[in-house]
C-alpha cells in the first residue's frame, strides 16, 4: 500500500467530463461543470492502484 | 402445379442446408410465397407507426398539440378578469410546449432524459403562453415566435413523455440515440422525475355519456349513465322501485318519479310519454304505474312538475331564503346542466333530453321483458382506457384553473389598494413554480386528486421496473382498472371473450390482483379523441333525420335504427345497413378517421358511431366476400420497402376495428378458412397475445395458467436491461454476464427485440432423477458450467449522498481519507479508509468490503444558529456521517462508477455505484419459460455428471416429475426444436398457434431434422453415469432449453441469528433480516409445543432467549415494587415496606404491559403461588 511515509505532493484529483473526456480538477465550492464543454456530470477516474481479482 | 412445388420445396431444402451459415435476411427471400399471402410481415410494419407504447405516446402528443389548447380556450379558462377593476382582464391567445429545457443561472440549457436520470432532475419542458392583458390603460399583447418561447410567457413547465413529439429523442436514429446515451430498443412513453422514472398506467373505466342497463342487488333494472362534460361530470341512475320507475340523481334528496321529470322537461301530454317510449302495449303497460303516480301527485303542467322538483333538490346554499319562482328556475337550470349533463340544451329546448330519456326507458322495459337485454358491465366494448395525455389533462386543467384563481386573487388585492407606487402588471405575478410543482408531484407521488370531479386516484404513476427488458416494456402495456380489489366478485376479474386480440389472456398477475390488472395485446391501439363536428354533419348529409322532426311513433318504428353518436342521439336512418356501409366505405377511403368505429345493433335497433378516445381497436385484413384484399403483391411491395403500414390502411386493404364494430363483423383466423359471409381476416393469430406471453415458445401447447405463471416470471428475469445499461446508475440493477439470446425464438421477439436484449441462458438440460438434491422442482446444476459463466449476475447497487446546505449557510463537506499515526511514528491511511482518493471519495475499481468508507462525509454540528463564517468553520464543529459499504458479510465488491454532479436545486450530489458479480449457488432461483421454476439443489463436478456418447454433458438436470402434473408440453418441444437448432445452425420458431403459418415448427419437423443428424427422432439419447462409467438404464431427454436466472438469489436471503440486536421499548429481538432480527417463534409454533407438552421449551424460547426480566414483586398488594441497591433490600412503593418482597423473572413485554395497564388506571396485580 502506498499510503503512507512518503508526504507526497498533494497531487489535486482530477474528474472526468461526462460529455467530452477532459480532465478537470475541483475545489470545495466549486461547481460541477466541465471546464471545457459546460457538462454538469463528472465522474471519477479509476484508481491507480493494483487490484486483484480473485477467479471464481 | 402440384409437382412443381414439391420439387421446388425439395431444391430449398438443399439450399438451406448449404446455406445455414448466410444471415438470415437472404434466406428469407428465397423461401417461394405460400399460396395463402404470409401477412406477417404487417406486423413489423404495424409495430413502427401504432402499437405497444404508441398510444402512451399519441396520447400525450394529442394533449400536448390539441388538448391543452382547449383547454386554455375553454370558457371560464380563457380570461381572468377582476371584480374590483371592470377594465381589466387577461385573455389567453395561445399555449405552446417547448423543447426541453432547465435553467440554471439564469441560462436555458438544453436536457436530455438521461441527464435527467444521472442528476435527478425532472424531464420537462416550459409551457408558454400568449397573453393579451392590460397595463393601466393599454392593452399589452405578449406572443411568442414561431412557437419559441422567448417573448411569450412561461406559466410553468410540463414533464415530457419520452418519446413523444417534444421529446428530443423523436425521430432519431439509433447513431443519435446513442449519442444522447439513451437505448435504441428502449420503448419510450414514461416520464423522469426527479431522476425516476415514472409510467402513468393504463386505467381501465367504464364507458362515459353510454347507457349501461344493469340489474341492482334486488333484481330490479337499472339504468345508469355517466355524464362527462368539460364542464362538468355527473352521474344519473333511473331505477325501478315498486313497479314505478324513478330518477336518482345526487343532487335531488330523494328519487324522483320519471314521468315528473319528463313533465318538467316540457313533455307534458302522458300520451306522448307513452308514445316516446313505445306504444306496444307491453311496454305501457309496464308504465302505467308511473304515469298514475303522476297524476296521483297532482302534477299535470310543467309548472308544477318543476315546483315538486324544486323542492326535491338539495338545499344550495345560494338561495335558501328565497322560495317559489327561484327554486322553479333552478329545478329547470339542474335539469337542463346536471342532470345527463351531456346531452346538450340549448335554450332551454328540453327535447332532445326527453327523448334521450325516453330511450333509457325503452331500454329499460326491454331488459325487464327480455334479460338477455342487460348490458354486461365487462364487456370490453363498454370500457374506455384512460391513458397519460387525458390523465393529464385532467390535472391540468385543475392546476390552469387554480393558477387562474390565485391569479384574479391576486389580481384584486393589488388593484383594491388606492395608490400603488409602480404599475401593476400582471406578467409578474404568475408564478410558474406552480404549475409545475403540480404536475411534478402528482407524477412522482402517483395521487391524483382533482377536486372539481371529486376525483382522488392513489397509485396511477409507477417506477418503471428496470429488472430486465421485459419488465421495462411489460410495465408499458399494463392496464389498471377502478374495481376494489377486496369485492370478491369474479365477473370483473373473468376472462371475457370479447377481450380476443385487444387484451392478453396470459398476462395477469396472481393473487389479490388476478384478472383485474391487464396487459395490452401486441397489435393493440387505443384511441385518442377525434374532432366530432364534421362527423356530425356528415351523419346529416348521409340522411340521418334529426330527432327535432321525429314524433315517439317514427322513433320506434319497425324499419328506422336510431344513430347514436359518442352516446348522444343524432336521430334516426331509415337504411341502417347501407348508412353504415357507407359510412365505412368513407373511413376505408380515408375521408373520415380510421378508428372511428360504426356498429349497427339490430337487437336494440340502433346504430352507435364513436369517435371517443380510449377505445381499444386492432387492425384486421379486410375481405371482400371472403377473398382477402391483400394479394401477394402488396406483401411483395411492402418487403422492398415500397409500402409502409399506413399504405395498407389509406387503401383500405386494412382497418381498425373497435370491439363493438367486432360485432358486425366475421373474422376468419386464416385465408383457407373463409367463407363468401367473411369480412375481416386476423394478420396473425400469435397477435392475441402480449409481450410476456409472447416471449413464451409453443404457449398453445402449454396449460394454460403455466404461461400466466411465466409472464410473471418473465419480468423477474435476469438479462440485459438496455443497450445504455453500463451508464445507467439505477438503484438496483441485476445483469446477466454472458446474455443470450433464445435457441427456440418466436416472431414476438424479434418483433420487441428480446433476441437482442435477452434475459437468460441456452442450457442444456438433461430431463432425469439425480442424486436427490433435485426433488420438489430443484435443480442439479454442472460445476463446470458455472465456472464457464453459466447463471454468473451482475448486481449493481447505488447509493446516493447529496451534500446538504443548511439555513445557517452551513453545508456538508468531504474531507480527505483519515489518518492514523502508526506505532512506528509514521503517517497511514486508516484500514477503513484506504480505498478512497485524496478527495475522500472511493477510487473506481476499488474492491470494497463491508465496513469500508467510500465517502468521508462531515456535516456541521450546528446547522441552527447563525455562524460567523460559515466556509472557514474549524474541524471541531464537523461531526463525521461518512458512508459506509453495508453488504453480505465476506463478500467483497468493486466500485464500479463514481459520479459527482448536481442537481437542479445546485445541490452537490455524488452517486457511487458498487459491483458485485455473483455465480449461482445452491438456493439460487432458476425458470424455464413455462412456468417452470426451480432452485438450485446442489452443484456437482462434471466428473460425476452424466455424459452422452458424444461426450455431450449437460449443465443441469431437471427432475421428470416436473411434467406430468405440470403438462408443459411446449418445454418438450422446446427442447427439441432447440437440439435441432444446434445441429442445423438455425434457430428454430415456436409462435404461438404458429404451426398452419408456419411460424411454428412442427414437431414432426424437428424430429425429421434430429434423425438427418443422428440423434433420435424423439429426442432421447444414449446416456453414460457419470459415477460409475456404465450406460443409464434409460434413454434421457436431453437438449438445450433457454434457462432464465430470476432476481431472487439466497445470498439477499440468507439470515440466522444467535444474539443480535433489541428493540429498545420491549427489549425483545428485531424484526427482520434489514435489522439482524431473530426468527419467530410464532403462535402456531407455540401451539405445536402446548400440544406436545414441552412447557420448558416454551419458556426458553419465550422468555430465556428473548426478553427475561428480573423484578420484586410485593406478595402483600401484588404490585412491583423494586430493589434498593444502597439499602440492599427490594421495597414496595404501595405498601412502603419490604417485607413480603420475592424476586420472579417474565418477559420485559409483560412489565411493560402491566406498567403501561396502570397509566390507564387498570392495575393488573400478581398473585404468587410456591412453583
Amino acid at each position: 500500500m502506498d499510503g503512507g511515509s512518503i508526504p507526497a505532493p498533494p497531487e489535486p484529483v482530477t474528474y472526468l467530463c461526462g460529455d467530452c473526456g477532459a480532465d478537470n480538477t475541483l475545489k470545495p465550492g466549486d461547481v460541477i461543470q466541465c471546464r471545457e464543454c459546460g457538462y454538469r456530470i463528472l465522474y471519477k477516474k479509476r484508481t491507480r492502484r493494483i487490484v486483484q481479482f480473485e477467479a471464481r | 402445379m402440384k409437382k412443381k412445388k414439391v420439387k421446388k420445396k425439395i431444391i430449398d431444402n438443399v439450399n438451406n442446408r448449404q446455406q445455414t451459415h448466410q444471415p438470415l435476411c437472404i434466406r428469407e427471400m428465397e423461401f417461394p410465397i405460400k399460396s395463402t399471402v404470409d401477412k406477417y410481415q404487417l406486423l413489423p410494419a404495424f409495430l413502427k407507426v401504432r402499437g405497444l407504447v404508441k398510444q402512451h405516446i399519441d396520447s400525450f402528443n394529442y394533449f400536448i398539440n390539441c388538448e391543452i389548447k382547449k383547454i386554455i380556450h375553454a370558457t371560464g379558462n380563457e380570461k381572468v378578469t377582476s371584480d374590483v377593476d371592470p377594465n381589466f382582464y387577461l385573455k389567453y391567445l395561445d399555449i405552446f410546449v417547448g423543447e426541453p429545457c432547465v435553467e440554471q443561472d439564469y441560462i436555458y440549457e438544453p436536457i436530455t432524459p438521461h441527464q435527467c436520470r444521472l442528476r435527478d432532475m425532472t424531464y420537462a419542458a416550459p409551457i408558454s403562453v400568449d397573453v393579451e392583458y392590460t397595463r393601466g390603460r393599454e392593452i399589452v399583447v405578449r406572443r411568442g415566435k414561431e412557437g419559441k418561447q422567448e417573448g411569450a410567457l412561461v406559466i410553468g413547465r410540463m414533464p415530457l413523455m419520452l418519446r413523444s413529439c417534444r421529446c428530443v429523442l423523436s425521430g432519431k436514429n439509433e447513431a443519435q440515440l446513442a449519442k444522447a446515451g439513451e437505448c435504441p430498443l428502449d420503448p419510450g412513453g414514461y416520464f423522469v422525475v426527479k431522476g425516476t422514472e415514472k409510467v402513468i398506467l393504463i386505467q381501465e373505466q367504464l364507458s362515459k355519456n353510454r347507457i349501461i342497463i344493469d340489474t341492482d342487488s334486488s333484481g330490479n333494472v337499472a339504468a345508469s349513465v355517466t355524464s362527462s362534460t368539460h364542464e362538468r361530470k355527473s352521474k344519473t341512475n333511473i331505477i325501478v322501485k315498486h313497479e314505478r320507475i324513478f330518477l336518482r340523481h345526487n343532487t335531488f334528496s330523494d328519487d324522483v318519479p320519471i314521468v315528473v321529470v319528463l313533465k318538467a322537461m316540457g313533455m307534458e301530454s302522458d300520451q306522448e310519454i307513452v308514445q316516446m317510449v313505445g306504444r306496444d302495449p307491453k311496454y305501457a303497460g309496464i308504465l302505467a304505474p308511473s304515469l298514475q303516480e303522476c297524476s296521483a301527485l297532482g302534477i299535470h303542467t310543467q309548472q308544477q312538475a318543476l315546483e315538486y322538483l324544486g323542492v326535491k333538490k338539495l338545499l344550495s346554499c345560494l338561495y335558501t331564503g328565497l322560495l317559489g319562482v327561484l327554486q322553479v328556475d333552478e329545478a329547470r337550470d339542474i335539469l337542463a346542466t346536471v342532470v345527463l349533463a351531456h346531452v346538450p340544451v340549448h335554450q332551454f329546448e328540453f327535447r332532445p333530453k326527453c327523448i334521450y330519456i325516453a330511450v333509457i326507458i325503452r331500454k329499460m322495459l326491454e331488459a325487464m321483458l327480455n334479460t338477455d337485454a342487460v348490458d354486461d358491465k365487462d364487456y370490453v366494448g363498454n370500457k374506455r382506457l384512460e391513458l397519460a395525455g387525458q390523465l393529464l389533462a385532467l390535472l391540468f386543467e385543475d392546476l390552469f384553473k387554480r393558477m387562474n384563481g390565485e391569479l384574479k386573487k391576486s389580481v384584486d388585492m393589488t388593484l383594491a389598494k388606492a395608490n400603488r407606487s409602480t404599475q401593476f402588471d400582471i406578467a409578474k405575478c404568475i408564478r410558474p413554480d406552480f404549475l409545475s410543482n403540480g404536475l411534478e408531484h402528482a407524477i412522482s407521488s402517483g395521487n391524483w386528486t382533482v377536486k372539481r370531479f371529486k376525483m382522488d386516484r392513489k397509485g396511477v404513476t409507477q417506477v418503471v421496473s428496470r429488472l430486465s427488458f421485459i419488465a421495462a416494456l411489460g410495465h408499458m402495456t399494463r392496464i389498471t382498472s377502478q374495481f376494489e380489489k377486496t369485492r370478491k366478485v369474479s365477473g370483473p376479474r373473468a376472462l371475457q371473450p370479447s377481450q380476443w386480440g385487444m387484451l392478453c389472456p396470459c398476462d395477469t398477475p396472481e393473487g389479490e390482483a388476478c384478472g383485474l390488472v391487464k396487459n395490452l395485446a401486441l397489435m393493440t391501439h387505443v384511441t385518442t379523441d377525434e374532432e366530432e363536428g364534421p362527423l356530425i354533419a356528415l351523419c346529416t348529409t348521409l340522411g340521418v333525420e334529426d330527432l327535432s322532426m321525429l314524433s315517439g311513433e317514427e322513433l320506434h318504428s319497425q324499419h328506422t335504427y336510431i344513430v347514436f353518436f359518442n352516446g348522444i342521439i343524432l336521430g334516426v336512418h331509415r337504411r341502417p345497413q347501407r348508412f353504415a356501409e357507407t359510412l365505412r366505405k368513407l373511413r376505408r377511403a380515408g375521408k373520415i378517421g380510421e378508428f372511428v368505429s360504426i356498429h349497427v345493433n339490430p337487437g336494440q335497433h340502433s346504430i352507435h358511431i364513436a369517435s371517443d378516445g380510449g377505445r381499444v381497436c386492432r387492425p384486421l385484413v379486410i375481405a371482400d366476400n371472403g377473398v382477402s384484399r391483400i394479394k401477394e403483391h402488396h406483401m411483395k411491395e411492402l418487403k422492398d420497402g415500397f409500402r409502409t403500414f399506413d399504405d395498407f390502411l389509406r387503401e383500405g386493404l386494412v382497418e381498425y376495428l373497435d370491439v363493438n364494430e367486432e360485432n358486425n363483423s366475421l373474422i376468419a383466423l386464416y385465408e383457407a378458412d373463409a367463407t363468401p359471409a367473411t369480412t375481416h381476416i386476423e394478420i396473425e393469430p400469435f397477435t392475441i397475445l402480449g409481450v410476456c406471453a409472447g416471449l413464451i415458445p409453443y404457449p398453445h401447447h402449454n396449460q394454460s395458467p403455466r404461461n400466466t405463471y411465466q409472464c410473471a416470471m418473465g419480468k423477474q428475469a435476469m438479462g440485459n436491461i438496455a443497450y445504455n445499461q453500463l451508464h445507467r446508475i439505477d438503484t438496483l440493477l441485476y445483469l446477466l454476464v454472458y446474455p443470450q439470446r433464445p435457441l427456440l425464438t418466436t416472431k414476438t421477439i424479434e418483433l420487441v427485440g428480446y433476441d437482442k436484449l435477452g434475459a437468460g441462458q441456452n442450457a442444456t438440460v438433461a430431463v432425469m432423477s439425480y442424486s436427490g438434491y433435485d426433488i420438489e422442482d430443484a435443480i442439479v446444476m454442472n460445476k463446470a458450467s458455472l465456472d464457464r459463466g453459466f447463471g454468473r449476475c451482475i448486481v449493481l447497487k447505488k447509493s446516493v449522498t447529496a451534500l446538504k446546505k443548511y439555513n445557517n449557510r452551513t453545508a456538508d463537506r468531504i474531507v480527505a481519507p483519515d489518518m492514523n499515526t502508526s506505532a512506528k511514528g509514521g503517517v497511514q491511511v486508516a484500514p477503513r479508509h484506504q480505498i478512497q482518493d485524496r478527495d475522500g471519495i472511493a477510487a473506481v475499481g476499488e474492491m470494497i468490503r463491508p465496513g469500508d468508507i467510500y465517502i468521508n462525509k462531515q456535516s456541521p454540528i450546528n446547522t441552527r444558529d447563525n455562524v460567523m463564517n460559515p466556509q472557514a468553520m474549524p474541524d471541531s464543529a464537523y461531526k463525521r456521517t461518512p458512508q459506509t459499504y453495508k453488504g453480505p458479510p465476506g463478500e467483497c465488491a468493486v466500485v464500479d462508477k463514481v459520479l459527482l454532479t448536481s442537481n437542479d436545486e445546485n445541490h452537490f450530489i455524488v452517486k457511487c455505484l458498487i459491483r458485485h458479480t455473483r455465480r449461482p449457488e445452491v438456493g439460487d432461483k432458476f425458470s424455464s419459460r413455462h412456468g417452470q421454476k426451480g432452485v438450485c439443489g446442489t452443484i456437482v463436478q462434471q466428473e460425476d455428471f452424466p455424459f452422452s456418447e458424444r461426450g455431450i454433458c449437460p449443465d443441469l438436470i431437471m427432475n421428470p416429475h416436473g411434467f406430468p402434473s405440470r403438462m408443459t408440453v411446449g418445454k418438450m418441444i422446446e427442447l427439441l426444436g432447440g437440439k435441432a437448432g444446434v445441429m442445423s445452425g438455425r434457430f428454430h420458431y415456436g409462435s404461438a398457434f404458429g404451426e398452419p403459418s408456419g411460424h411454428a415448427d412442427t414437431v414432426s419437423a424437428i424430429s425429421e431434422t434430429l434423425v438427418n443428424h443422428g440423434f433420435s427422432y424423439s429426442g432421447k439419447d444414449f446416456i453414460y453415469s457419470g459415477i460409475t462409467g456404465y450406460p443409464l438404464q434409460a434413454y434421457i431427454f436431453m437438449g438445450p432449453v433457454y434457462y432464465q436466472k430470476l432476481k431472487h438469489m439466497v445470498l439477499d436471503k440468507m439470515h440466522a441469528r444467535a444474539r443480535g440486536p433489541r428493540v429498545v421499548l420491549t427489549r425483545q429481538p428485531t424484526e427482520g433480516r434489514s435489522r439482524e432480527g431473530g426468527l419467530r417463534l410464532g403462535e402456531m409454533e407455540r401451539d405445536c409445543l402446548i400440544a406436545y407438552g414441552a412447557s420448558m421449551m416454551i419458556l426458553e424460547r419465550l422468555m430465556i432467549s428473548s426478553d427475561q426480566f428480573q423484578i420484586q414483586v410485593c406478595t402483600k398488594c401484588g404490585m412491583m415494587g423494586y430493589y434498593n441497591h444502597k439499602l440492599k433490600i427490594a421495597l414496595c412503593t404501595y405498601c412502603k415496606s419490604g417485607e413480603n418482597m420475592a424476586t420472579m423473572k417474565l418477559p420485559y413485554a409483560c412489565k411493560l404491559l402491566f406498567q403501561e395497564l396502570q397509566s390507564m388506571n387498570i392495575l393488573p396485580r400478581l398473585q404468587l403461588s410456591e412453583a
